[in-house]
């Protein structure tokens, strides 16, 4: 039996961006919030110092940071009928735990989506025509997001200043700024901090992409270039560029994590509190099955209690939101026989993929004096920048040399034909490690009506929960955009002086064993019909008007971008929405 | 006397043209033991012909610091965003090859700690957590996160610290914190301003009885 604890204000579910970027906001205005994280409390002091923090085999190669999927894992399958079988090992996607969450071993890749990108259903029909996406693929189902990015602007700029985000702008209030990206959405003004410095690679790529006439540009940081106080009096310090941003945490106080730029000053406030290594199990409805009471959680001793709360924000990693809704029974489950319900439908992810290009051995590349986001890119081929009417798809890729480490287990590039190991291995690594460039393609995951989460018949979590299960392929659609670029992408490796440049693109079917993309996206979709979506344009459920699902499990379809940025700006909308609108008279934002 | 070993940097792989010039150790050796014609006077004098100096903590340890990291103080003496009394003018008194040659010297020479009175237990113990830990409270990261495990450096670009004698790196943290040494502005200086002087004499005290401290261990 659960003990029934003293009710709160607000519970979050998960402690990471989301949930301490809200408790952080909700508590300043006077409200009682807790915040439930099922990992353990870690700190940039002492949890993260070096050498511990870059013991690569703990974090990289045993994913150290991740969700323990002994306990909770994901069930995974192509195609719906498949028998789905459970990731025992992750790869392809990394769900982090603990506080902070995925936002501590990110990589700092920080970008706005695009003006189209909010109404991609509208602007695809508009600029091609309602046949042109149906012969696409008539399984694809792309949405507007009910938000648009001028009304997302100013939460974006808040987010970046948060962040203390390094960048050069490309487009300030529509005049295109020389060394930004000229495909940038209008921003108000700059960056906070200057983009960060370039490294070779990325040097050899503004090279060889300008000579083909694209558009270069420095990549977004949220590791930072200097030193930031960012607006709640919080210091983040200057990347020394270790090379150990993904997977890890930073030591250096230079990456925004929620360590870095929220926490110090949420845990201080009176009307806050947090508990960690507490597993929520389910959001409590009452009678109606239309109003949330609070939640169910289980402590790290085995302890079970019940939360009441008048206001539920599920704030954990966009799988996790998804799995929260389908366990509390909030929300229709999406049908894919049907195309009837919402919760797990337009799950969507990320196509990535580039050339590897190898040098001449007196090009030294340094590929270990990185940082998670120092990169120089073109967006020529992002979203809907260029014309697609003669090409038979949509979507797009940013592409750039982003090479984000050199560490010794994981990067030892060799070219096709080199043996396996032994010592032709060897000796083709020590001829190749300091000589070769990654470029990366990474770009749109289109929305298919055969793409969806659902909870998994047979296989359970520690709690005797069901998992949650992935149904997903990439949409011939994707492939031919993926292929389409990397042809383009080849061309730029020769012009960089590639020797031998090995074709990237995405190829069918999707596997989760190779690491591509921790931009898990939908199911928990937002939009202004609740027939296509689960939670309103406020991110505000539907069906259960005191709960917000916060985060990537809003988006309708992903981006050609890394998501979290948006998922920031998407925060502090929806706080806007919370604060100004629903505590004054909660209930519907939006009016089905 | 001391054994003084001398090893030639390794300057990256020979071109056809354009060879960088290798720095001359044996010249370099001249300049510590003997100055220059120039007017720099002797190296030795202060930081010791094997570079260990002379215990008073007065001067640094230069010996087995790195090439680059040796050659990068004296042009920032030069330039003024390092400033010094002695070395200032020292530095500007010797030329680009000067330097680059004595700089090699000291960089390649291994020499003994000195015995040193120790510091407090209680005191080496804090300065043994900020080194290992940092502060939470005052967001300053573990020194050792760049100075490497037990401040053994992280060349060519990160000085060492274990053994450099308390007295000089307290100094040169003070130097920071009053800004007459400005050549890390977004590093060292916005660490240096986080510390105050006791956090300052603790790490010092640490750093300096690390090279004692790991014969104890060994001897055991």
């Amino acid at each position: 039996m659960a003990q029934r604890l003293k009710p709160v204000d607000v519970v979050t579910v998960g402690v990471g961006l989301t949930g301490s970027l809200t408790a952080l906001e909700l508590a300043k205005t006077g409200l009682k919030v807790v915040g439930i994280e099922r990992g353990a409390p870690r700190y940039t002091v002492p949890d993260f110092q070096s050498p511990a923090i870059h013991d690569e085999l703990r974090f990289s190669i045993r994913k150290g940071m991740m969700q323990d999927n002994v306990k909770e894992a994901v069930t995974f399958r192509n195609t719906s009928d498949q028998t789905a079988l459970p990731i025992r090992r992750w790869a392809s996607f990394l769900p982090g735990t603990g506080l902070g969450g995925s936002f501590v071993h990110w990589n700092g890749q920080s970008f706005r989506f695009q003006v189209a990108d909010f109404i991609y259903k509208t602007h695809i029909e508009q600029r091609y025509g309602k046949k042109f996406l149906e012969a696409c693929g008539p399984e694809l189902t792309i949405q507007d997001w009910g938000v648009t990015y001028a009304e997302l602007e100013p939460h974006y700029d808040r987010f970046e200043y948060l962040c203390g985000v390094s960048g050069k702008a490309g487009n300030i209030n529509g005049q295109i700024q020389p060394g930004g990206n000229p495909f940038e959405a209008p921003r108000t003004r700059e960056y906070p901090t200057p983009p960060m410095k370039e490294p070779y690679f990325g040097a050899l790529f503004r090279k060889g992409a300008t000579d083909l006439g694209y558009h270069p540009y420095p990549q977004p940081s949220a590791n930072l270039s200097q030193p930031y106080i960012n607006p709640e009096g919080l210091t983040l310090q200057q990347c020394v560029f270790c090379g150990f941003c993904e997977r890890y945490a930073c030591e250096h106080y230079a990456k925004a994590s929620p360590q870095t730029i929220i926490l110090p000053v949420l845990l201080k406030n009176p009307n806050y509190e947090l508990r960690t290594n507490c597993q929520v199990l389910r959001v409590n409805l009452d009678s109606t099955g239309k109003k949330a009471t609070g939640v169910t959680y289980v402590d790290a001793a085995g302890s079970e209690y019940e939360q009441p709360a008048d206001l539920v924000l599920i704030t954990a990693f966009p799988l996790n939101n998804v799995r929260m809704l389908l366990l509390s029974g909030i929300g229709k489950p999406y049908d894919p026989k049907t195309g009837e319900g919402v919760v797990g439908r337009n799950y969507t992810y990320q196509t990535v993929g580039g050339p590897t290009v190898f040098m001449d051995e007196s090009i030294n590349v340094n590929p270990f004096m990185a940082s998670g986001a120092n990169g120089t890119m073109i967006d020529d081929f992002g979203g809907d920048n260029f014309d697609h009417s003669q090409l038979g798809f949509i979507g797009g890729q940013y592409v750039g040399a982003i090479m984000t480490n050199g560490r010794p287990i994981e990067f030892h590039p060799t070219p096709p034909g080199t043996p396996k190991w032994g010592l032709g291995w060897k000796q083709a690594v020590a001829r190749h490690y300091n000589h070769t460039v990654l470029i990366q393609q990474h770009g749109t995951s289109t929305a298919s009506r055969l793409n969806y989460l659902d909870l998994d018949p047979t296989y359970k979590d520690a709690w005797g929960q069901p998992l949650l299960r992935m149904t997903f392929d990439f949409p011939d659609n994707d492939i031919r955009m993926s292929q389409y670029i990397a042809d383009k992408v080849v061309e730029i490796g020769r012009a960089m002086g590639g020797k031998t440049v090995v074709r990237g693109g995405t190829k069918r079917p999707y596997s989760t064993t190779v690491y591509q993309s921790t931009h898990n996206c939908g199911g928990a979709l937002m939009g202004d019909d609740p027939k296509t979506s689960v939670v309103n344009r406020y991110l505000q459920c539907w069906d259960a008007p005191n709960v917000f699902v916060i985060g990537g499990s809003a988006f309708p379809q992903n981006g050609s971008y890394n998501y979290s940025v948006t998922i920031g700006a998407l925060t502090y909308w929806a706080l806007d929405a919370i604060k100004n609108l629903y505590l004054k008279a909660p209930g519907p934002l939006v009016q089905a | 006397m001391a054994v003084v070993t001398i090893s030639f940097g390794v300057v990256g792989p020979a071109h056809a043209q354009g060879t960088p010039r290798q720095p001359d150790v044996q010249h370099g050796a001249v300049i510590a033991a003997q100055g220059t014609a120039a007017g720099a006077p002797a190296c030795a004098q202060c930081h010791a012909f094997n570079g260990g100096s002379d215990g008073s903590g007065a001067f640094p340890r230069i010996a087995g610091q790195s090439t680059s990291y040796l050659t990068q103080q004296m042009s920032d003496f030069i330039s003024g965003v390092r400033t010094n009394a002695i070395m200032s003018p020292i530095a500007k008194a010797l030329s680009p090859e000067d330097i680059a040659d004595v700089a090699a010297y000291y960089a390649g020479i291994n020499a003994p700690f000195p015995p040193l009175a120790r510091a407090s237990a209680a005191l080496i113990q804090r300065g043994e957590q900020l080194t290992k830990v940092g502060s939470a409270a005052k967001n300053v990261q573990a020194c050792d996160n760049c100075h490497g495990p037990g401040g053994i450096g992280i060349p060519p670009a990160i000085p060492y610290l274990a053994g450099q004698y308390a007295q000089y790196i307290a100094f040169e943290l003070k130097m920071w914190q009053r800004g007459y040494r400005r050549n890390s502005p977004e590093v060292m200086f916005m660490i240096a301003t986080k510390l105050d002087d006791q956090d300052i004499a603790a790490l010092a005290a640490y750093y300096q009885q690390v090279p004692a401290s790991d014969q104890t261990t060994a001897s055991k």
